[in-house]
């Protein structure tokens, strides 16, 4: 119990050391007055000018030092308000935004991930079989091919043979349409990104089965007369799995940031594609908001897996 | 069906005494280095319900003996040769699809290390119902009904509990029963045991000894104990095979053996066994040396270099089985044996007494 | 007749002491050379390189002219003698651009793997030697960088700087700086312990001196693999960048050349090499700089076992 609560703490430290330092940096390093009023921020000799700008400080509260800001950004923000964008008027405010655009950048990441793993475990499977032979060599090549390959050129790459020369899936993704067909639209942004991934899931899984494959046990039941199959399903994929779930489970973090570059390609209005317009545009409260919640996001899988982790493991079982 | 019923069933199929027949077996592995011959050149009969130990140090082939007589190596890299016949049928040879009927069936083996034997995260009920299942194509119910009684018959106490249990939950003496009862649900004619009692404390190593001969009696089944302890075949096999180097040394009853060993190797392994008797800080007399080289082994007799009886014809030639005086049984592989003149004189010089030529 | 493993299977202790079963590694066929495939890989690695560096200087068409007008072939022009990598949509010579994008992206690469390893190894070492607060607060750090995805913190930071090259990679060193020192940490605690660095310290030797001389000699072989599969992913880190628009101002840059040539449908259906030169070589670098990278890895790894 009290390793948990120890994590927690961690996990709780860790997310304010993130924000302190994307707060920081974006204050520091960045010119906040700039992107809110633009040029007109410079320029001190009109007075109209130097109107505004007392306005914006005092509405923004540029006039206070940084920690007060910090504090003032973190209470709000804990209470699930995350400011107005700077770029667009304030308008919508920064929630509503966030709040309409998760749900694509989750559907793309649950089916990325669902992808990887379904592709990935029967492609172990056979690897792990026929280990060193042909098939196993091929595969290994493959994986290589994969995981060399930048997401952006592989979005690329299957755009134009599955899009444009093979017409199997459609180019575009458009929000407004019935669930169905955007989950079909999803297919090869999430493909892009499951590809890859379930290259290194299935490299994982396989070495693991062949070293599972190697253990007393297996031998034991192979002399009770257990085919090969059913040895390979029934007792050597279960404690090969252990690796292969902490190992998914933490390549979320990246799959996040693989989402980013493929939303850009394929122009789905998720998190990522927004977080590009925001850095783009240097809209702070949008940028910072999302940063936090990647983060978040991340922690909270890697503590997750942990938890998993220990249920499924009879041996670890407290 | 019961599992006892079952074992009777299939004794009464039986028409041959003769279980196993092994003739000349060779196992070849091929590696880097060479071509090591693990077995080579075994041969030996196995009556139904009869125990065989099989004794020998690391390196004298004995493990690799009990798989190739199963069929449990891989074939790739592995040159086997020589006959095989269980039941009367070759097996040496034999597709892995036809040996898979007879595993777990017909003959079974119990593993030297209960730990990492059993799949950990199965639960032992389920491991055992696996063959049962498999074999014998029983339901679930009277699958966990016979894994049930099968547990019983290997005194395992709360078999019901521990049907449901996983292995890390058992202690190291149980495992080893769990192990055996898997090996047994199908009522295999033949069972091996290699090493069965090794990674257990000495208390329970007599108990888990006792259970398999018990288990022979009732199942009339042929047993093949594998160890390199002298002393586990001493109280519980019928007949006991020694090998050195890939070879069978010396085969002979039980009682025969202790009473009339031959060889010059067989008596070393029984002197090496610390006695509770000897007053403490007693030198535990070992064989010195290493294991031959399988690969390049040594022209004449393999344990010539380290046995101190040896002369200058052992390192020669290599002695074939010979059958001993004392019983038709009883085969060796040694030119100078126990008890011949030239080994009571040399016995004499380490013992540093003046010999006596021509007494008893 | 198949089998389940096919080279290693564990024959117990009736064998072992006479003949292992296989090698190290998977199979026997783990061989102690690097092999063709790896000397191939640096070939390409090194042509690219020079390629880059001699670039301006090669008697290729200048990358910046529009090839318009009388007597030039024209915008969107598929590969011919005279463009061998054709011309794109404001019909620069696309061959001249791959090799000038080389620069950007091979320079990037470069510096910032050795920022990452200079500074990452060194803090990594550091703080796995002397351990307590100090290895305390550089592995926090190590988590808080490692706690965001890479290209987030890459974009943001981007975005605040200038978009200089110099600056760029500098940017991608600091996001190496983590994994790297996470990796010499572990090493130095692997090796901290040993008997030789005991044996240093009782004949007298001073931190540095055992730093330096025990320490720094073994933790640098396993990172040194690490630099080239480092540099792979730094490539296509900034390739990422320059893709979404984040990268050199004003620079030619292969993810640049590649968004543009995929900017609509259209364009990839009708001028598919536009985008499809660039993302070949640029396949072709980090996949070369992936597959050396692990050979030499695994090379340097079955010295360690056969310790």
């Amino acid at each position: 119990m009290r390793y948990w609560l120890q994590r927690i703490a961690l996990a709780v430290l860790l997310l304010l050391s993130v924000s302190i330092l994307t707060f920081g940096a974006m204050n520091v390093l960045g010119d906040p007055l700039f992107n809110i009023l633009g040029p007109v921020a410079g320029d001190v000799s009109n007075p109209d000018s130097v109107r505004l700008i007392e306005l914006a400080k005092k509405e923004y509260n540029l006039d206070k030092p940084l920690p007060v800001r910090y504090g003032i950004w973190l209470s709000e923000f804990v209470r699930g308000d995350m400011g107005v964008q700077f770029s667009t008027d304030g308008q919508p405010p920064v929630t509503d935004l966030i709040k309409e655009r998760i749900p694509r950048s989750i559907m793309l990441l649950v089916m990325a991930q669902l992808m990887a793993t379904l592709i990935a475990i029967p492609w172990a499977l056979a690897a792990a079989s026929r280990a060193e032979r042909p098939v196993d060599r091929i595969s290994t090549a493959t994986t290589f091919l994969l995981v060399a390959l930048p997401n952006f050129a592989l979005a690329i790459i299957l755009k134009y043979i599955l899009g444009i020369k093979l017409q199997w899936l459609p180019l575009t993704f458009r929000a407004q349409d019935p669930f169905d067909s955007r989950v079909w639209q999803m297919v090869m942004p999430a493909l892009t990104i499951a590809l890859p991934a379930a290259a290194i899931y299935q490299r994982l899984l396989r070495t693991d089965l062949i070293t599972t494959l190697q253990e007393d046990f297996i031998l034991m039941a192979r002399s009770k007369g257990v085919s090969r199959r059913r040895v390979l399903f029934r007792h050597a994929l279960r404690p090969s799995l252990f690796s292969f779930i902490t190992v998914v489970g933490l390549n979320t973090g990246a799959l996040i940031g693989g989402s980013i570059v493929v939303e850009t390609v394929f122009r789905i209005p998720g998190l990522g594609s927004s977080l590009v317009e925001a850095v783009l545009r240097e809209d702070f409260p949008v940028v910072l908001a999302i940063v936090m919640i990647v983060a978040t996001a991340f922690v909270m899988i890697n503590l997750l897996v942990d938890v998993i982790y220990s249920i499924i493991d009879p041996r670890v079982r407290r | 069906m019961s599992s006892t019923a079952n074992a009777l069933q299939t004794a009464s199929r039986q028409d041959s005494v003769r279980l196993l027949e092994v003739t000349d077996l060779r196992t070849h592995f091929r590696t880097e280095r060479g071509i090591v011959r693990a077995v080579d050149g075994v041969s030996f009969t196995l009556e139904r319900g009869k125990c065989l130990g099989i004794v020998g140090e690391s390196g004298s082939g004995k493990t690799v003996l009990s798989r190739s007589l199963m069929g449990l190596l891989p074939s790739s890299n592995t040159i086997t040769s020589g006959s095989v016949r269980f039941e009367g049928q070759e097996i040496l040879g034999t597709s892995l699809k036809q040996m898979r009927r007879l595993w777990g069936r017909e003959m079974s083996m119990v593993f030297q290390n209960p730990m990492t034997s059993l799949n950990p995260l199965m639960k032992i009920g389920k491991q055992i119902s696996e063959p049962l299942r498999m074999h014998l194509d029983m339901t679930k119910q009277d699958a966990t009904a016979t894994a049930e009684q099968l547990l019983r018959d290997v005194r395992i106490p709360e078999p019901a509990r521990r049907l449901e249990q996983f292995p890390h939950e058992l202690s190291g003496g149980m495992r080893q029963r769990a192990m055996i009862a898997i090996a047994l649900a199908c009522g295999p004619t033949l069972l091996f045991a290699d090493e069965p009692t090794t990674a257990l404390d000495v208390t329970v190593q007599a108990q888990i000894l006792q259970l398999i001969g018990e288990q022979r009696r009732d199942r009339n089944m042929s047993v093949i104990l594998v160890t390199h302890d002298l002393g586990v075949v001493a109280g519980h096999t019928d007949e006991i095979a020694v090998m050195y180097g890939g070879k069978l040394v010396e085969k002979a009853p039980t009682r025969e053996l202790f009473a009339h060993m031959k060889m010059p190797y067989t008596m070393s392994l029984l002197r090496s066994i610390p006695k509770l008797e000897d007053p403490s800080h007693t030198r535990l007399a070992t064989i010195l040396g290493r294991p031959p080289d399988l690969v390049n082994p040594p022209k004449g007799c393999k344990f010539a270099p380290r046995c101190a009886y040896s002369r200058a014809r052992c390192h020669e030639e290599e002695p074939s089985l010979v059958t001993a005086a004392e019983s038709p049984d009883h085969v060796y592989a040694c030119w100078y044996p126990v008890g011949s003149p030239e080994f009571e004189e040399r016995e004499a010089e380490l013992a540093n007494v003046p010999v006596r030529i021509g007494g008893n | 007749m198949t089998d389940l493993t096919a080279d290693n299977y564990p024959m117990t202790d009736s064998i072992e002491p006479i003949a292992p079963a296989a090698g190290p590694g998977e199979g026997a066929s783990a061989k102690k050379k690097l092999g063709r495939a790896f000397w191939i890989c640096i070939g390409w690695l090194i042509a690219i390189v020079l390629l880059a560096i001699l670039a301006p200087y090669l008697p290729i068409k200048d990358p910046r002219t529009n090839f318009t007008g009388k007597g030039n072939v024209g915008a969107s022009k598929g590969p011919s003698m005279d463009h061998w990598f054709g011309t794109d949509k404001d019909a620069r010579d696309v061959f001249s651009r791959t090799l000038h994008g080389a620069r950007v992206s091979l320079t990037v690469g470069f510096v910032a793997i050795a920022f990452g390893m200079i500074v990452g190894g060194t803090l990594g070492i550091l703080s796995g030697y002397f351990r307590g607060w100090w290895d305390r607060v550089v592995s926090f750090a190590f988590i808080v960088l490692l706690s965001f995805p890479a290209l987030v913190l890459a974009i943001m930071l981007t975005a605040l700087l200038d978009r200089k090259l110099f600056t760029i990679a500098l940017i991608l060193g600091v996001l190496a700086v983590a994994p790297v020192g996470r990796l010499a940490r572990a090493t130095t605690l692997q090796y901290a312990d040993r008997e030789f660095v005991m044996a240093a310290r009782s004949l007298g030797a001073n931190h540095r001196r055992i730093i330096i001389r025990e320490l720094l000699p073994n933790v640098v072989i396993p990172m040194a693999a690490l630099g080239l599969l480092g540099m792979a992913v730094a490539i296509v880190a900034e390739g990422g960048l320059a893709f979404l628009g984040l990268s050199v101002e004003k620079g030619i840059t292969w993810g640049g050349m590649i968004q543009l040539g995929s900017e609509s449908s259209r364009t990839l259906e009708r001028a598919p090499w536009i985008a499809f030169f660039p993302i070949g070589v640029l396949f072709l670098t980090v996949f070369a700089l992936n597959f050396a990278g692990d050979r030499l890895r695994s090379f340097f790894d079955v010295k360690e076992t056969a310790l």
